[in-house]
């Protein structure tokens, strides 16, 4: 069987590379909290990594927007919308991402196929960070926490310990981690943008409570509160708090190994172990 | 029309490196082009940069503030924000 080693969850503010590039003065946090998570993943030598991500609008939002859906191209280039950030080609576990989309439908969930696009940066700044050599192949799995309506946190939970279910009843001894990414109360464009920007942080004390109840291990908590009124309150793009949702559903255990916000952000890095102690659902 | 028309147009600017030359060109000649057609009080907000109007009508932040990142419509970053700003702001 394969075995679920960890996960990560990170932000992918689309800036941020080129900060560190520039050497800014964010620069060193953002080293040591990427770097935090990177050496995580390095240590958790996995074979294969689950990527839960949010389109943003940049795949599907004119053919057909999917609640779920699995990228099954043997690879994908990008980031499609970001075309100053470095361009890389992603490798896709296409078979295992097969696998997965299949036992996801077979057991119930609804979960699209997507065989030919581009990654937005909500993949590639993460993995600029995480893993820029590109050689942990990747399951993506579009999770919609940005285009209303939005999947309610349980059915994401629970397709993330789908997934779980169906990588542990898998043959062979292959290594497994999950990465998440995005915020949890970001608002870009809308009118509770800040003063300064055209981005905003509308709820911080959501960002603060996700932060808590995540440092606390209590998952259930968090799918129980994280509803699509909690989640539009907290800005246009904290739906991607989803994709940790699901993420934690994958890992399947409780507190995190490292936990770290950036309240200026709305954002948080955070490392689990699977395996650890906690009150998962 | 919805106001999908407004969204698209704003989703296909940033794939679209040559849609935005031509609304940087010709901006009212590129928007009548556009498919499917934005309304005439679309097409006149979108000219003049009024994202305050469009936000009012139901146009989607997350593609609506693409239009300050490209710099289209006499708009940037901090114009959008401002004049988003100043079409909320309580009177």
């Amino acid at each position: 069987m394969a075995e679920i080693v960890g996960g990560v969850g990170v932000p992918h503010t689309p800036h941020f590379p080129g900060i560190v590039d520039r050497d800014e003065p964010l620069a060193p946090e953002l080293r040591r909290l990427y770097g935090a998570a990177a050496r995580h993943l390095r240590e958790l030598a996995p074979d294969f990594l689950v990527f839960f991500t949010c389109d943003h609008y940049n795949i599907f939002f004119v053919e057909s927007v999917p609640i779920f859906s699995i990228g099954v191209a043997p690879s994908a280039q990008g980031p499609s919308d970001y075309r100053e950030l470095k361009a890389y080609t992603v490798p896709i576990a296409s078979d295992l991402a097969r696998h997965i989309q299949a036992e996801a439908v077979r057991s119930g969930f609804d979960v699209g196929m997507s065989q030919e696009f581009e990654f937005d940066h909500p993949v590639t700044v993460p993995l600029h960070f995480l893993t820029p050599q590109m050689d942990v192949p990747i399951v993506p799995v579009f999770v919609n926490g940005l285009i209303p309506p939005l999947p309610p946190a349980a059915r994401c939970y629970a397709l993330g310990a789908r997934i779980r279910e169906t990588l542990t009843g898998m043959p062979g001894s292959a290594r497994v981690a999950t990465v998440a990414s995005g915020s949890f109360s970001l608002e870009i464009g809308g009118p509770r943008l800040s003063a300064t920007s055209h981005t905003g942080i509308p709820d911080p004390g959501w960002a603060d409570r996700v932060v808590e109840l995540m440092r606390a291990g209590d998952v259930g908590t968090l799918v129980a509160e994280a509803s699509e009124e909690r989640l539009t309150h907290a800005g246009n793009a904290a739906g991607e708090l989803l994709t940790w949702i699901a993420m934690l559903g994958l890992v399947g255990c409780g507190p995190a190994a490292f936990l770290e916000a950036q309240p200026e952000f709305g954002h948080a890095f955070g490392c689990w172990r699977a395996g650890g102690p906690g009150r998962p659902m | 029309m919805s106001i999908y028309a407004v969204n698209k147009v704003c989703y296909r600017v940033v794939h679209e490196p040559e849609l935005r030359q031509a609304l940087a060109d010709a901006p009212e000649q590129a928007l009548r082009a556009a498919t499917p057609p934005l309304s005439e009080e679309e097409l006149q907000a979108l000219l003049v940069g009024d994202v305050g109007r469009l936000s009012k009508l139901g146009a989607n932040h997350f593609l609506l503030h693409q239009l300050g990142r490209f710099r289209l419509f006499g708009l940037d970053l901090p114009t959008y924000a401002e004049r988003i700003r100043m079409a909320y702001r309580p009177d």
